[in-house]
């Protein structure tokens, strides 16, 4: 079969390569490279047969899948094995999106703009990499390579104390990574898989004791937590969101936060049935403070853009719990809510990168009424604000309440504690606008122009986005429910 | 005998024996050009080379090959000094590679020095003590082969004999060398003592079932100690700092990249056999039952050094502020990687040891190399000298960038790749040797907090104000000069082209090292 998915994976490298030496034209090699990757996903999409349309390749479960030998060393046998499930699809249109809006949304950007662009795109290669990897050493190698252009994107076109977070963000997230290849690497040798393909791994891991297994899926669970993040593993993330440039906010909270969900469902939780079972209550205990403290703690925010990257933490959390319930409801809530909120938190990065730019602050309590001056950002930030809050026929709402309705199916009353956070969310969004976008303007400067079209066009599409799947959210229901793991057990 | 058959097996000793005598020969014939001589010092390390990598069994190379196919990996002898083991031959070639970058790289040394000749020559008679070790199936001439080595580095470390700096840490070299060379002399006759011969592979036979456990204890125990000096083990590492750091950029490059590897693969030699040979017979030896436990002692005592190493490595390394001091630390560090492979003495361990040694020719190698270059650019010794480097040299920036992430273990990179393998090897032997692996993991994790934050100096911060100019005359290859900078641009390539696609030369040393855990036990 035609190998479609290195030819993603080498359509993205070609257009990184080719923007880092474009010089001046590198937006528009970056932009071209985008609309290709986002036909390519298109027609994957098209394409992709569902479950259970195909059974054959080396995995069963998956489409397009392709492997080549790689290392074999007889006692260490890695392949080059890449496939797609509907959940792989589901985060591949997220990168593919959320990188053709971040590429338009930066077009004016004057500083270095051959390596932003190239970085940008080298971010969402690593990205799909993850998505589309199927073996356990390829995995964790497209999962390094996205810290390091990430860690370049903050810490040279980041706020002022940029170097302080780059390498804060850098160190907690490959310390995270490296407990996490402990795991991995136990889990291979541990279970004596013949290879570090999904198959045979998943194979060999459901063989395992349950001692090993929970010690393994504890290894497994921290690497992915720390990226998601969960409390107490969290304090990178507020940093790293505030001093990155918006261009990385968006890629940092939309995509890489994703790969620890994504993570935690591919390589955890479905190899370790039983590990997971034992850990599951310590999950619940994460996912609810998670939730609680990111709420919470968002209520205190004045600078818009912690606050929008602490409800970030508390959205993270209800995906972890909807993880943790074990139900395929529950998953399909986490994909969901996983889409989700990458689009909405992606648009609300850019509403405060714009704020920023057009008043030259961020500090929510400093300004008010901006929406005469400016109504089509005091729009994108409304429209940002009601759907992180979850409000019907906009695409959180299918999300959230598929994930409270698998919690009140898997641990019944429990269900109010995220109910009851959702009302602080609701909340903490609906003070920050009034305050902000209504009432008597302030802290207005002279001349202030609203959102020069290319940062209305990159919010616009992700806008968009919202209302269409919030309204025909089947469309992504079908594509997640056609994939083997969304009907527990796997393949 | 005839001389054929004995001349054979050493060409590439003689090779770098013959360029050696002819860079003197040039001296005295009063042709000093430095370009000149680096020419002919890249010659010779180049066919010594192609000759080592024919012998190999390279397929291209194979008119170059000198070595009979049945000599290499036959089966051990107990009376011979020397042995063709592939592993050897790969080790062989592990040290002509590095001769000759840093032979190339040296062609871009301010021409007019007057030690030129000697520099060059004592590199190539040094290189040849290397070779030397990489065949040694005896006790008595692996300790005289690395003597070679040790006298050779002594002077190469005094080049710059009017600086205080460089006499001091040659000064140091050498006292250090003598201790270390008297410990593994004193060890080595104590094992004769002990066995009555000096061949390791009769050592190794013999280990289980002589009958002195107090007297061999000792005699290893020196030998550890002898060699760990070498090898820069913590807590016998103090002297390598300031050696690497007093000594020229380019000569650091050299034995922090190399030299070390000798004295690691005199530790395969001398200790696998044992160690193995006691592990596998385990219940029958004469010391498993009794009151030392041999095996299990050399075990512990490795496997402490190799963690101890490591973690003190990487914390001093955390705390220096000058660049080349963070890199000796680091290379300490990565010492203590090395060891976990002669510990776990698997062939899937000993083929991560190679390949992490590999590595660190390139990575560390190539570091110092970029220091010579941007030291002749005038730049300062600190760290925070290098400030806005990577912006202002975006090329040279992403060559030592990459050195850099291949040191921390980023993937894409060699540095992953070997310790990919290195660890999963430990994760593999199972059993207590799953430590090793967590203890190499957090230290590579905190390793990457040093490495990191010069990434951030070079690209991060600004530049300070117009530094001061170049103290050499401007060389070609923006200031860098040719040599160095092809090195340097070979090194990078490197770093990546292994680091995606490692199975040539994993399955090299994988097939090489299982020969050798055969042969050795």
């Amino acid at each position: 079969m035609f190998p479609v998915l290195s030819l993603v994976l080498a359509t993205l490298l070609l257009g990184t390569v080719v923007t880092f030496v474009a010089g001046r034209y590198a937006r528009w090699v970056a932009l071209a490279t985008s609309i290709v990757f986002l036909a390519e996903t298109a027609a994957l999409i098209w394409q992709y047969p569902g479950w259970p349309g195909y059974t054959s390749g080396a995995v069963p479960g998956f489409a397009f899948q392709e492997s080549y030998a790689w290392i074999h060393l007889g006692w260490l046998q890695v392949n080059y094995t890449v496939g797609v499930d509907g959940i792989s699809l589901v985060l591949i249109l997220l990168t593919a999106v959320l990188q053709i809006a971040t590429v338009v949304y930066s077009w004016e950007e004057t500083r270095r703009p051959g390596p932003w662009f190239g970085l940008v795109l080298l971010t969402c290669l690593g990205c799909v990499g993850v998505f589309v990897a199927l073996d356990i050493l390829l995995f964790f190698l497209f999962w390094e390579a996205v810290l390091v252009p990430m860690f370049f994107l903050i810490g040279y076109w980041g706020g002022p104390r940029r170097r302080y977070a780059s390498l804060k963000f850098f160190v907690y997230t490959h310390v995270a990574s490296i407990v996490m290849l402990v795991g991995l690497l136990g889990l291979v040798f541990y279970s004596g898989a013949t290879s570090f393909d999904y198959s045979s791994v998943y194979l060999a891991g459901h063989g395992l004791m349950t001692v090993t297994q929970t010690f393994l899926f504890l290894a497994l669970f921290f690497g992915f937590g720390v990226k998601f993040p969960v409390v107490p593993f969290h304090t990178w993330l507020p940093d790293a969101h505030v001093e990155a440039p918006t261009g990385g906010s968006v890629l940092l909270a939309g995509l890489l936060l994703k790969l620890g969900g994504y993570g935690l469902i591919r390589w955890a939780v479905l190899i370790l049935p039983l590990g997971f079972h034992e850990a599951q209550p310590v999950l619940f205990v994460i996912a609810f403070a998670t939730i609680a403290w990111g709420s919470i703690v968002s209520l205190a925010q004045r600078d818009l853009k912690r606050l929008v990257a602490f409800s970030s933490i508390n959205h993270m959390g209800i995906v972890l719990l909807a993880i943790a319930l074990g139900s395929s409801l529950g998953l399909l809530a986490a994909v969901l809510l996983m889409f989700a909120h990458g689009v909405v938190s992606a648009l609300l990065f850019m509403v405060s990168g714009s704020v920023h730019h057009t008043y030259g602050t961020r500090d929510i309590p400093s300004l008010g009424g901006i929406t005469p001056s400016t109504p089509v950002l005091a729009t994108m930030t409304m429209v940002g604000s009601l759907a992180s809050l979850g409000l019907p026929w906009l695409i959180s709402f299918p999300a959230e309440f598929t994930a409270l309705l698998a919690t009140w199916d898997g641990l019944a009353y429990w269900v109010l504690l995220p109910l009851g956070i959702l009302v602080v969310t609701a909340a903490f969004y609906i003070w920050m606008m009034q305050r902000m976008l209504f009432g008597p303007p302030r802290g207005i400067p002279e001349t202030v122009h609203d959102l020069p079209w290319f940062e209305a066009a990159g919010m616009g599409l992700l806008v968009a986005l919202t209302i269409v799947l919030g309204v025909l959210p089947f469309l992504l229901v079908n594509l997640i429910t056609s994939s083997p793991i969304a009907g527990f057990p796997g393949p | 005998m005839d001389a054929s058959s004995f001349i054979g097996p050493f060409v590439p000793e003689l090779l770098l024996l013959g360029a050696a005598l002819l860079i003197f020969l040039l001296d005295v014939l009063g042709i000093r050009r430095n370009e000149t001589l680096s020419t002919v010092a890249v010659a010779g390390t180049t066919l010594a080379l192609l000759s080592v990598l024919g012998d190999l069994g390279f397929a291209p190379l194979s008119v170059f090959a000198t070595l009979p196919a049945n000599v290499i990996d036959a089966a051990p002898s107990t009376t011979g000094l020397y042995a063709f083991t592939s592993l050897g031959l790969i080790f062989q070639g592990i040290f002509l590679l590095s001769a000759l970058l840093v032979s190339l790289a040296s062609a871009s040394r301010p021409s007019g020095e007057k030690g030129a000749p000697i520099f060059y020559g004592l590199l190539l008679l040094a290189t040849v003590g290397m070779l030397l070790v990489a065949v040694a199936t005896d006790l008595i001439f692996l300790l005289l082969a690395i003597e070679v080595t040790s006298i050779a580095t002594y002077l190469l470390v005094a080049y710059h004999r009017r600086e205080a700096r460089s006499l001091e840490a040659a000064m140091k070299f050498f006292i250090i060398g003598a201790l270390s060379t008297v410990l593994s002399f004193y060890g080595a006759s104590l094992l004769f003592g002990a066995y009555g011969t000096t061949n390791l592979v009769a050592i190794g036979h013999a280990t289980g079932a002589v009958g002195y456990p107090v007297l061999v204890l000792l005699g290893y125990g020196f030998l550890v100690a002898g060699l760990a000096f070498k090898v820069t083990l913590v807590p016998f590492h103090a002297w390598a700092v300031d050696v690497y750091d007093g000594a020229p950029s380019d000569v650091s490059a050299f034995l922090a990249g190399v030299t070390k590897k000798i004295g690691l693969f005199a530790y395969f030699l001398v200790f696998l056999g044992p160690v193995l040979y006691l592990r596998t017979v385990g219940g029958s030896s004469p010391f498993a039952g009794g009151p030392i436990d041999l095996g299990g002692t050399l075990t512990i005592t490795l496997a402490v050094l190799a963690v101890v190493t490591m973690t003190v490595g990487n914390l001093l390394a955390l705390l220096q502020k000058e660049m080349k001091r963070m890199l000796a630390y680091s290379s300490i560090s990565q010492a203590g990687y090395m060891l976990i492979g002669v510990t776990i003495g698997t062939a899937p361990a000993i083929t991560g040891a190679t390949m992490q040694i590999f590595a660190h020719v390139l990575m560390k190698g190539g570091a110092f190399l970029v220091v010579a270059g941007v030291g002749a650019l005038g730049v300062g010794p600190l760290i925070d000298d290098w400030k806005g480097l990577g912006t202002r040299r975006p090329l040279l920036g992403a060559a030592f960038a990459l050195m850099l992430l291949s040191l921390a273990g980023v993937p894409l990179t060699v540095g992953f790749v070997s310790k990919f393998v290195l660890f999963s090897a430990a994760v593999q032997a199972q059993g207590y040797y799953i430590w090793l692996a967590v203890a190499g993991l957090l230290n590579s994790a905190l390793s990457v907090f040093y490495y990191a934050r010069v990434l951030k100096v070079m690209f991060f911060d600004t530049a300070p104000a117009p530094s001061t100019p170049p103290v050499t005359d401007a060389l070609p290859a923006g200031g860098l000069g040719y040599g160095r900078a092809i090195a340097i641009g070979f090194i990078a390539v490197t770093i990546v082209a292994v680091g995606v696609y490692p199975q040539p030369i994993l399955g090299a040393i994988q097939s090489a090292a299982q020969h050798f855990v055969v042969v050795g036990a």
